[in-house]
């Protein structure tokens, strides 16, 4: 079989634009008798809210003020409709959208946004995903804020810790981490033939649309999603920010409306990596046989659930790390708390155990005086092992070639007295 | 604020002229990197704005009877390009290759960075190092300041609304004599100093230190001098024993004045190793001319 | 409201400017020169590099009365219609290109580097790119780029 694409290097079709700095992205688009916009946000966590738009409506040069009073249908999100388009009664993070301004220039929206009159009402705020377990925490969405538990069992853990010759018990925590993609939010939506068109960097252009449409209350067909050059993403665009106030003030303007976040609003804006706690006991056998492993993990999903229950699912999935353990036992949780919200991030929950299952590796190695690379290779997976989900890896393992290439790697390094 | 009036002045005493009609209304720009930052977030205070990076009469790096003169409108680059700062004032060119990226330092200038005094400056420490004298112009009058003397407060100088800084000027360094440098930062580009320390050293012939004067950036609410080390130090050998007692003494002495500070314990630790590499530089760069050995 | 007059891209141009305007604004907005990226708006990404008066800087932190009588060069000035620039030209060979974003910015960096020393070592070329970040996190195919731009440049250099 002749493979044109596979084995070759191929020159990337987006690149020469890219590079003549011709590449569209979404706030590259300008078009005729042009409004901008600009989005009013929450600075409290969790506070009930009433606002004033009065003053702000009319100022010159102001065309429109949206709130959710203008949402016909005032919910969104990936996986539940946790989201308001606008915040009606309460907000549940900082950053939560308020309002969003259509004027003739950048400068007015902006300066309209500080004559909306905006009245706090300071609610009881959770930051702590554990204490936001408790029954008696404050909630974020007047019910539990658990959100999701993803349970794994295999064979018996209790009875095979009592056979473990060590037992490394610990907590660990990752912190909130933030895409940073270069290209900050920008859109610009407009009216084509009765069909509302929004332009935006999106990473779920099909669902957008869908989701365009339910809070428009608008057919699928008069929703139209053009997706130009995306300038990163990393997950952080899977989740709608600006598309359905764009498409609404479109709508109700019936002027092109363009938008550009800041890079400090674009941090509010959209979703971040959970912060997982991860508390593990993990045992093995003087021979260096892992034996059995408990873990229980919870994820801070913040005040809205974006893709919690995929992620943190992911998370017990791989909580063992590429290791045989006959005995496991995995709770995971997802958690509404009121810090900034957590969504999709390169690995989706796979990319934070691993800080605590090697750990626990190095240190049940040191404690077996084992070498760590040695006691890897007599626990990770080879084809034919069976996960701690019961699954049989009956295709290409190579994790033996990959652990012995670093060993001889690191072993050159050292050698070289770098 | 908005922004009424925009100049940029091609002279001096243009620049002048214009800052004596507008007084407290006017701000001086020069490479920006500080300023726009503030406009942008509406902090800024000034509806006149007076651009002095076309002013080619302080942009010279001149030697001049026995000092060197450097113009405030020196950027960065410039500083690192000038052959004349190589060697015993490798300090300086050391100090200005560690602000910000290439294109912050093509655009920033010394003078903003004096003038703006902030607590990480990192200009400011090599500059109080070598007990440098600013030259400060008016319509009235041209005066001389010690830089010490002119940073009042964290972001504050004893600069008045109608003046400019033009200069920056420090005595040359000779035989025996130089200036060394070092930043602990938290990447190797665009870094905001967490220490910056600068060590002007000159040693005898029988490699004793005749003088040292240590000035730190970070460690305070504006750049300072570290006399109680600088005393140490006078007429000792410079030895790994009398360094690691006069680290020690440096550790006291910012231990104490960051007290309460949830930096405190760190900075401790690290001005330590800042210093002693800084110390180590400016023994170097003492030594640093042809043939020319302490 | 402010009349100035600059050069761009070899072509002059006399405009009138909002005072409060920045240099990247008057590129982006008015002119639509819009190769010129604004990723952070604080001189801390290097997406909206320009070279000014051969030298790179923020065009978010220069005013646009500022580059009043400069000659400034941006992305878009590099290709001469169908031919690429020896450094586009390396940048696409190398696979050095992902979202883009970076690109202009890291393009003309990258030419400010090879226009003062042709032959940077790998640790030069870093140190040259150090102000723009990537975050596809390109940099070991953006630094290949700019090695095999030198190169490139220099072939061009020895045909002529």
């Amino acid at each position: 079989m002749k493979l044109e694409v596979v084995g070759q290097s191929v020159i990337r079709v987006d690149g020469l634009a890219k590079l003549r700095g011709k590449a569209t992205y979404p706030q590259d688009l300008y078009m005729d008798n042009m409004l901008y916009g600009k989005t009013l946000r929450s600075i409290k966590p969790h506070a009930n809210i009433r606002l004033n738009i009065s003053k702000a409506e009319k100022m010159e040069g102001v065309i429109k003020i949206l709130t959710y009073k203008d949402v016909p249908h005032n919910h969104y999100g990936v996986l539940f409709k946790d989201h308001e388009v606008f915040s009606s009664t309460k907000v549940r993070s900082i950053g939560d959208p308020l309002a969003f301004v259509v004027a003739t220039s950048d400068k007015i929206a902006t300066k309209a946004l500080e004559e909306i009159e905006v009245f706090y009402e300071d609610l009881d705020a959770v930051f702590d995903p554990i204490e936001a377990m408790q029954d008696n925490a404050p909630k974020v969405h007047d019910k539990s804020n658990i959100v999701y538990k993803y349970q794994l069992r295999k064979g018996d853990v209790d009875k095979a810790f009592q056979q473990c010759d060590v037992i490394i018990e610990e907590e660990y925590k990752t912190s909130m981490v933030d895409h940073a993609f270069l290209q900050p939010e920008a859109g610009l939506a407009y009216q084509e033939n009765e069909t509302f068109v929004v332009c935006a960097a999106t990473q779920y252009p099909h669902f957008d649309q869908l989701e365009i449409a339910e809070a428009l209350e608008v057919p699928l067909e008069k929703v139209r999603v053009i997706n130009p050059a995306v300038g990163g993403a990393f997950g952080g665009r899977e989740d709608i920010t600006m598309q359905i106030h764009l498409a609404l003030a479109t709508k109700l303007t019936g002027r092109p409306v363009k938008t550009i976040y800041s890079r400090q609003e674009s941090f509010v804006a959209h979703s971040k990596r959970h912060p997982l706690i991860m508390k593990y006991k993990t045992g093995a056998n003087k021979e260096g046989k892992l034996l059995a492993m408990e873990a229980t993990i919870v994820g801070d999903t913040g005040a809205y659930a974006s893709w919690a229950i995929n992620i943190l699912r992911k998370s017990g999935v791989h909580a063992t790390g590429p290791y045989e353990i006959p005995n496991v036992k995995v709770d995971s949780y997802a958690v509404y708390t009121n810090n900034p919200f957590a969504g999709a991030m390169r690995g989706f929950g796979a990319t934070q155990v691993p800080i605590a299952h090697e750990q626990q590796m190095d240190m049940l190695a040191e404690k077996l005086n084992i070498n760590p690379i040695e006691f890897r290779l007599i626990n990770c997976f080879r084809k034919g092992s069976t996960t701690a989900t019961g699954q049989i890896l009956e295709e290409s393992i190579p994790l033996v070639e990959c652990i012995e290439a670093v060993e001889k790697s690191l072993k050159q390094t050292t050698q070289g007295g770098v | 604020m908005e922004i009424k009036e925009v100049f940029k002045p091609k002279a001096i005493e243009e620049a002048i002229k214009l800052l004596d009609h507008y007084q407290e209304a006017s701000k001086i720009i020069a490479g920006g990197t500080d300023l726009i930052i503030s406009i942008r977030e509406g902090k800024e205070p000034a509806p006149v704005i007076i651009d002095v990076s076309s002013i080619g009469e302080i942009k010279e790096i001149n030697e001049i009877d026995e000092w060197i003169e450097i113009g405030a409108g020196t950027t960065f680059t410039n500083i690192t390009e000038a052959a004349i700062l190589q060697g015993r004032y490798q300090g300086l060119i050391d100090a200005a290759a560690s602000v910000g990226s290439p294109q912050i330092r093509n655009a920033a200038t010394i003078g903003g960075n004096i003038c703006n005094a902030s607590p990480a400056a990192d200009f400011i420490p090599p500059l109080l190092a070598l007990d440098s004298l600013l030259i400060i112009q008016s319509t009235d009058q041209i005066r001389e300041v010690k830089l010490e003397d002119f940073l009042r407060d964290k972001g504050k100088v004893a600069l008045s609304s109608n003046e400019i800084l033009t200069k920056v000027k420090f005595k040359k360094l000779n035989k025996g004599q130089g200036l060394g440098f070092n930043k602990l930062g938290l990447r190797k580009a665009l870094a905001i100093s967490r220490i910056c320390t600068a060590v002007y050293l000159e040693v005898s012939e029988d490699s004793k230190c005749n003088e040292m004067r240590i000035a730190n950036g970070s460690l305070g609410r504006y750049g300072l001098r570290e006399k109680a080390v600088e005393d140490y130090f006078k007429g000792r050998a410079l030895t790994d024993d009398t360094i690691r007692i006069g680290g020690g003494l440096l550790k006291d002495e910012v231990n104490s004045r960051l007290q309460g500070r949830s930096s405190a314990e760190f900075k401790r630790e690290a001005v330590d190793g800042v210093f002693t590499v800084a110390l180590t530089k400016a023994i170097e760069n003492c030594s640093h001319r042809k043939g020319d050995l302490i | 409201m402010k009349k100035i007059s600059l050069k761009i891209n070899g072509k002059e141009y006399n405009v009138e400017i909002e005072k409060d305007m920045r240099l990247l604004d008057l590129l982006r907005d008015q002119l639509h020169l819009t190769g010129t990226k604004e990723g952070c708006g604080e001189g801390e990404c290097g997406a909206c590099t320009v070279i000014m008066d051969g030298v790179t800087v923020n065009s978010c932190m220069v005013l646009a009365f500022q580059a009043d009588g400069s000659e400034i060069i941006t992305i878009e000035g590099l290709d001469k219609g169908d031919k690429l620039h020896p450094i586009q030209k390396a940048f696409l060979d190398e696979g050095a290109v992902q979202c883009g974003f970076c690109i202009p910015g890291m393009v003309l960096s990258a030419k400010a580097l090879l226009d003062k020393k042709p032959s940077p070592s790998r640790k030069e070329i870093r140190e040259g790119i150090s102000g723009n970040l990537c975050r596809c996190t390109g940099y070991n195919k953006i630094v290949d780029a700019i090695d095999k731009a030198s190169q490139y440049l220099k072939e061009e250099g020895e045909e002529k």
